[in-house]
């Protein structure tokens, strides 16, 4: 048992950090979603200093969940996940990036799908990786955090993994998407922080009002909850319990840390000159992914207590 | 990073397991109360394995393990429910190990150890509860002995301890933290009224009557008005086992065991709230790892514990709610698990630091926030 980070993993990540602090951040978020743009340069740039093959290269899915973390803070516009997480967790190297990940049964938009050149997707008990091309996908407009795609309509050709592969897509999908949202937190909850020190009125920062404190307090406990959830998951190569535990905690935080950022926030944080809407409308798209927290529940229930046919 | 325990500590929870399942019908975390005699038996028998003395140093009689062994230790206890942890062998036995004189030790060590001698906490006070430095309690001297006048209240068990362990004022009334003294009192000493305060739960809360106490200054233990340093560092020491989540496995477990017999186990409102549940329940551990990480490598672990004990009492009330929210009146039938937990658990987020203690201490470490409290 060891929460602190070894040499080794000290080393990455402050590696992950410094490209990150070139390549990403707030302000070039704001500049991609004018155009519903990706980062390209960003994928390309994780991609050469090898950091989206850490799963598989030396580290392991620990080290790869800490850049998945690490890019969501950052509010980077890349699908890191997918490529740094998910697809090595299915033994699937070197598809074409980007790589979008969909649920054949979930009809909604598909983050990143307008620029990916793979899907890949659950259907049932089988993953498949499609691949798309330019147009495949139409771009369908959101105001929460990411370029999204609608999912084609014209039959894909795809290659098949073996039958349960569509569950081990879903437990590292769910671990990922867990470590995004910790990681997506962190940049809403460090804005919000910074915000509270610096605004003063009745004469004080609002941040002494212990009222504003631990409401903020909640938030940063409940974060680290889910971070720790998340990591442990990763490391433990995703179980389907700890997978699912993992994201439903993940996706009630994410309402949480939203409704209380802005709440705290106030006026400003409603702005597009104030960088918290760049991280907690992100937390919308995030928290109601793979079904939401009612279907992650879903899945915890019945990982531990077996199938059950609903009723009531 | 890693998220496993060693081999040889896995080890050590198994055999705390079959230790304890000799005890299994004792029930001494809700009963200890009524049940002393039995609670008293078990201690010693911990106390023949060394187990009340875990991270002692070798020198003093201890096992000088790491931290960790005790977590185990009190997380499977927790999920037992055989006892809750000692204050003797907690917050007493280590500030004597630290701070007490040698005859302290020698005169308190061995029976702690042994789980015979058991102490009660004399904190609190009617007009000192999270504000603890603004306690009343006087301790005036008097040659070579202190003369104590003073009220304590909610004192755990104090009916069946052997000695308080007295926080009182030895300074000027408005000196605050600065001038206050540690005391080791017996509790059958002229002067000493124990009395019971009825509570909402079975849990034996007590309340002590000091009147012109005298007690000798060899009983002292640490410097005269220097208490505060001693207090916050042996409850610093305590921060890994306040909290097992072994208890809130074992309430979930109990919970839904009593959903099953309502027939409820198939409904999918149940399941979805019982899963939530467990989510939560795992989140409290990742805390209390987090406060032990901390104190492993010697970091300060004040704001992870305050974390850790917020995350596990919301958690704690949550369970019990879940019970009495599902079933409705039913659940509110005495004898009934949820009911008791539903009674016991309202204690969970004021004792030991309320939760809004708990939270300014967050906002304060963890995020900068500082101002009026």
């Amino acid at each position: 048992m060891d929460f602190e980070p070894d040499a080794e993993q000290t080393e990455i990540q402050q590696a992950i950090d410094a490209l990150l602090e070139r390549h990403a951040g707030p302000a070039r978020a704001i500049q991609l979603a004018a155009h519903a743009g990706y980062d390209q340069p960003l994928e390309d740039a994780l991609h050469e200093a090898g950091f989206l093959g850490l799963a598989t290269a030396g580290a392991g899915p620990l080290e790869a969940g800490l850049l998945v973390e690490s890019a969501a803070r950052a509010g980077a516009v890349a699908s890191v996940a997918a490529a740094a997480l998910v697809a090595p967790g299915l033994e699937w190297a070197s598809l074409p990036r980007p790589i979008a990940l969909a649920d054949a049964s979930e009809a909604g938009p598909v983050r990143f799908a307008a620029h990916a050149r793979t899907l890949l997707l659950r259907d049932g008990d089988q993953a498949l990786a499609m691949r798309l091309a330019e147009g495949d996908a139409a771009p369908v407009r959101s105001e929460y955090g990411y370029p999204m795609g609608a999912l084609p309509t014209r039959s894909l050709d795809g290659e098949p993994l073996a039958a349960g592969s569509g569950a081990t897509l879903l437990r590292w999908w769910r671990v990922a998407l867990a470590l995004e949202i910790a990681g997506t937190c962190d940049g809403a909850l460090a804005i919000t922080t910074a915000y509270l020190k610096d605004r003063r009125q009745f004469g004080r920062a609002i941040g002494s009002f212990q009222a504003v404190q631990h409401r903020l307090a909640e938030c940063a406990i409940a974060i680290e909850g889910v971070r720790w959830l998340a990591r442990e998951a990763a490391y433990h190569g995703a179980p389907d319990e700890a997978a699912a535990v993992s994201a439903a905690e993940a996706a009630r935080v994410a309402q949480l840390v939203f409704a209380e950022t802005h709440q705290l926030s106030g006026a400003i944080g409603y702005t597009r000159e104030h960088d918290l809407h760049v991280f907690s409308m992100r937390l919308q798209t995030l928290r109601l992914e793979l079904g939401g927290v009612g279907a992650h529940r879903r899945a915890v229930a019945t990982s531990r207590f077996g199938a059950g046919a609903a009723r009531g | 990073m890693n998220f496993r325990f060693s081999p040889e500590e896995e080890g050590f929870r198994r055999e705390v397991r079959t230790f304890l399942a000799d005890w299994a019908g004792l029930d001494g975390f809700f009963t200890q109360g009524h049940r002393w005699s039995e609670v008293h038996d078990l201690f010693r028998a911990m106390g023949t394995r060394g187990w009340l003395s875990l991270t002692w140093p070798e020198a003093l009689g201890g096992l000088g393990r790491p931290l960790t062994y005790e977590y185990l230790l009190w997380d499977e206890v927790g999920y037992a429910r055989t006892a809750r942890n000692p204050l003797s062998a907690g917050i007493v036995a280590r500030t004597l190990v630290r701070h007490g004189s040698d005859a302290q030790r020698e005169r308190f060590l061995p029976g702690i150890r042994s789980g015979e001698i058991h102490f009660s906490l004399g904190y609190s006070e009617p007009e000192a509860g999270s504000d603890l430095a603004a306690l009343r309690t006087r301790a005036e001297r008097r040659g070579d002995a202190y003369v104590v006048t003073g009220q304590k209240c909610w004192q755990s068990y104090a009916g069946d301890m052997d000695y308080l362990w007295l926080l009182a004022r030895t300074g000027a009334p408005d000196s605050r933290s600065a001038g206050l003294s540690l005391f080791i009192v017996e509790l059958d000493a002229p002067g000493v009224t124990v009395g019971r305060l009825p509570i909402v739960d079975d849990h034996p809360l007590y309340e002590i009557h000091l009147d012109g106490v005298v007690v000798s200054e060899d009983r002292r233990v640490g410097p005269e008005d220097g208490a505060w340093a001693l207090m916050s560092e042996a409850l610093a020491d305590e921060r890994h086992i306040q909290f097992p989540p072994g208890r809130l496995r074992r309430d979930l477990e109990e919970v839904w065991a009593f959903l099953c017999e309502q027939g409820l186990e198939r409904d999918a409102e149940v399941r979805s709230t019982v899963a939530d549940l467990g989510v939560r329940v795992l989140e409290a551990e990742m805390h209390a790892l987090r406060v032990l990480d901390a104190m492993l490598r010697g970091h300060d672990a004040a704001s992870a514990a305050a974390a850790n004990k917020v995350v596990f009492t919301v958690t704690c009330q949550a369970i019990a709610r879940a019970a009495v929210d599902l079933c409705g009146p039913e659940a509110l039938v005495q004898g009934t698990r949820p009911e008791l937990l539903w009674r016991q658990s309202l204690w969970e987020t004021i004792g030991g630091g309320t939760s809004e203690i708990m939270r300014s201490v967050v906002a304060r470490a963890d995020l900068g926030l500082g101002g009026q409290r």
